[in-house]
């Protein structure tokens, strides 16, 4: 780097001597320009002191962008504690913003800059002598902002680059060729600099010059990293609104797109259907539903933590179980005896409906809640599922205890992501009371699900860390963080999880099944179906299992084998009661693949009686 | 479903796809999508060679997926969608989203912008998706 070498000589020569005269990287026409700017500058510094000298009300009216950073500046300096520092900031500062304003009298500058409708440069140039350095600091702000917008008016902003770059060359006597603003500037600074001290260096200030001189070159590491990014992050947005500005055509130009705009709109307005305004509100107010396709999410009201606001269950009717001679066993207790031997899920549905029904509630009150929701669930009935999960946390988070079960499964089926969420951040605080949970943690779940997806992930990757650390593999945490990773789609995470969690648990077939749905989802149909048999190998009346078999085979374009598996699913939900809408559709959409319009005209009928209507799947082998 | 596919587009397939999940819909299903979305969507999609061919999904009327531009089939395009083949297949795969696609230039629309944001929800329904 050019600037640096130049600080380093500068350094050099000015440990060698107190005494320079003359730098040898100034040409001597810029040199006697730069000097005097720099005496002015430098006798009101030592005249106002280091102390805070600009204030944002003694800005001329006439702001700009760059009048506005140099207060800002002035506010910055007032909070740096060390006032050599701060000091040293403000040389570099001021040095750099006045760099421009050496360019107007650079001749390279001005002839190239002449044809381009340059006014106020003269006022500028006259009144640098005249003020004082306060007000001169300000000046050449309002005078550089002032050419930047005149730049958007009148001039090519290429202009500009031009006029800067040869003003560079100028400067270092073709020495530094860089066009690069960053360069230049930092070039400049330390070349005006260095002029500061030469014409200082015979005085009674030497010593505290160069004081100064040294904090500001062994800060110029450290301290230019904040402020200068700062300066150049807005240079840089101030430059490219003046880039992509256009500039005013000329009148006939203008007549013309006035006509071709007025054209475009009349061309619209026939058509009629561009109520912009009343789209946009549609549009805003269907945004946070958009992604639900489901008829059944689509009008859903939400908690502030974004837990669905759902009816009441809805209990089946003519429930055998509720018959009081039915059975002297208590409800709840076949219904686990029966979940336990593989016994049809839509039987121990019944029996836990007859369980609640009765008021046998089991342990805290929720049991048979979460139980039967899982148990819908596992039967591909997620309406049901869902309910009876959402009445189960609401009792449990009465009674206080903590066992959710599968209801931020759930949620995340129907893409409820935030509530997914509460539900995986709750259970955490209730299995881990001693895990430090932030309190942005808690309060991210009022807000967007993308904040507390990262927020409630983060909190789960510290826990896995600490046990894996301590050599645990705890499935339930891996469980969860699949259940994370799949909500954002990053299904090949999600898949890592959930097999490090079988490698604990390799007879859950819950788990096998999750498996199989990351590895479905992400684009690998073909390889879930073996994650699915394992789920459906250990549980075969597992509803759900089948029904993914069915939507995998259908992505994999098996068409007849999906509808196969969805009429063997629909067949496991053989109780009475609405068969799942989801079944019934996806085995719609197979027999449409079928190209036989009049197997799915039949799937709409969706009976009720419990027997699909034309035999099914012995038609279908027929066909 | 012949008539929806092209050679040489794998767009085709996808629409072919979806065509028949509309197809498949009940009719409170089918009312449900024609109320959310409620626009005609046209897409101009140029395969690896350059060429163009176009498809017209009606979410407003009928709910169907036709070949050819909106303008020979009757109707009036509220939104037309110019992309590429392979952009078309990596938004219906989930691999990319319409606002991506937009920001770098690989999808272009003309008409109500609005409507091509609803886009993603419509592809993502060719594809089934499998359950936890």
């Amino acid at each position: 780097m050019a600037d640096r070498s130049l600080q380093q000589d500068l350094r050099s020569i000015l440990v060698k001597s107190r005494s320079i005269i003359y730098h040898p990287h100034l040409t001597t026409a810029i040199a006697e320009h730069d000097m005097a700017m720099a005496r002015q500058f430098f006798d009101a510094q030592q005249a106002t002191g280091p102390g805070p000298s600009f204030s944002p009300s003694q800005v001329p009216p006439m702001q700009d962008l760059m009048s506005r950073q140099f207060a800002l500046t002035a506010a910055n300096r007032g909070a740096v504690p060390n006032l050599n520092d701060a000091w040293a900031d403000i040389q570099r500062t001021q040095a750099a913003h006045s760099l421009p304003h050496n360019a107007f009298t650079s001749t390279a500058w001005a002839s190239e800059f002449k044809p381009a409708a340059f006014t106020p440069g003269p006022t500028i140039q006259q009144s640098v002598p005249l003020v004082n350095s306060t007000q001169n600091s300000h000046l050449i702000g309002n005078g550089f902002g002032t050419m930047g917008s005149r730049f958007g008016l009148n001039a090519a902003p290429q202009a500009y680059l031009q006029g800067f770059d040869a003003h560079a060359d100028v400067k270092g006597k073709g020495k530094f060729q860089e066009t690069d603003f960053d360069a230049a500037f930092a070039q400049a600074a330390s070349s005006i600099t260095a002029a500061q001290i030469e014409i200082q260096s015979s005085g009674d200030a030497v010593d505290e010059l160069e004081k100064d001189l040294n904090n500001a070159r062994l800060d110029d590491v450290p301290a230019a990293t904040p402020e200068d990014l700062l300066g150049e992050a807005e240079f840089k947005s101030v430059w490219e609104q003046m880039q992509n500005s256009d500039m005013p055509p000329k009148p006939e130009e203008m007549a013309k797109w006035e006509a071709e705009f007025n054209q475009l709109m009349n061309a619209q307005r026939e058509e009629g259907e561009w109520e912009y305004s009343s789209s946009m509100q549609r549009a805003w107010d269907e945004g946070v539903a958009a992604d639900l396709d489901d008829s059944f999410t689509h009008n859903m009201k939400f908690d502030h933590e974004g837990l669905p606001i759902l009816d009441p269950y809805v209990f089946e009717q003519n429930n055998k179980y509720l018959d009081p001679s039915s059975s002297t066993q208590s409800p709840l207790a076949l219904a686990k005896q029966m979940l336990e031997h593989n016994a049809s899920l839509s039987e121990v549905a019944l029996l836990l409906e007859a369980a609640i029904q009765k008021g046998e509630l089991g342990e805290g009150g929720y049991e048979a809640w979460i139980l039967l929701g899982e148990t819908r669930n596992m039967d591909e009935r997620e309406e049901a599922g869902m309910k009876a999960l959402t009445e189960g946390v609401r009792s449990c988070r009465r009674s206080g205890c903590r066992r959710y079960g599968d209801a931020p499964i759930s949620y995340t089926n129907e893409s409820l992501d935030r509530a997914s969420h509460t539900m995986l951040m709750r259970w955490l605080c209730a299995r881990f009371p001693d895990v430090p949970v932030p309190p942005e943690a808690q309060s991210s779940l009022t807000r967007s699900s993308w904040h507390s997806h990262n927020v409630v992930t983060d909190a789960f990757l510290t826990v896995a860390r600490t046990q894996h650390a301590q050599g645990v593999i705890d499935p339930d945490v891996q469980l969860a963080l699949g259940v994370l990773f799949y909500t954002n789609g990053a299904y090949d995470r999600a898949k890592d999880c959930f097999e490090s969690a079988l490698s604990v648990r390799p007879t859950d077939y819950l788990l096998w099944n999750r498996l199989g749905s990351s590895l479905s989802n992400g684009n690998k149909p073909e390889e879930s179906l073996g994650a699915y048999r394992e789920a459906l190998m250990l549980r075969p009346t597992y509803t759900r299992a089948i029904y993914n078999v069915g939507v995998a085979c259908l992505n994999i374009g098996a068409h007849k084998e999906a509808a196969e598996h969805l009429l063997s699913a629909l067949s496991m939900q053989e109780t009475t009661g609405d068969k799942s809408k989801q079944l019934w559709q996806t085995l719609r959409r197979a027999f449409i693949a079928m190209d036989r319009k009049d197997l799915a005209d039949l799937t709409k009928r969706r009976p009720l009686s419990g027997r699909f209507p034309f035999g099914g799947v012995r038609v279908l082998n027929q066909s | 479903m012949s008539d929806i596919k092209v050679e040489g587009y794998k767009t085709s397939v996808i629409l072919a796809t979806l065509g028949q999940v509309f197809e498949g819909y009940s009719d409170e299903e089918r009312a449900a999508q024609l109320k959310k979305n409620n626009g005609v969507f046209e897409f101009r999609v140029k395969d690896a060679a350059g060429k163009e061919a176009s498809w017209t999904i009606d979410l407003k009327k009928t709910g169907t997926v036709k070949k050819g531009e909106a303008k020979s089939l009757g109707l009036k395009p509220d939104v037309t969608i110019i992309l590429s083949d392979e952009t078309f297949v990596d938004l219906a795969d989930g691999k990319t989203t319409g606002q991506k696609a937009f920001m770098t230039g690989a999808l272009k629309t003309k008409g109500n912008m609005m409507l091509a944001t609803k886009l993603d929800g419509v592809l993502k329904s060719a594809k089934g998706r499998t359950k936890l």
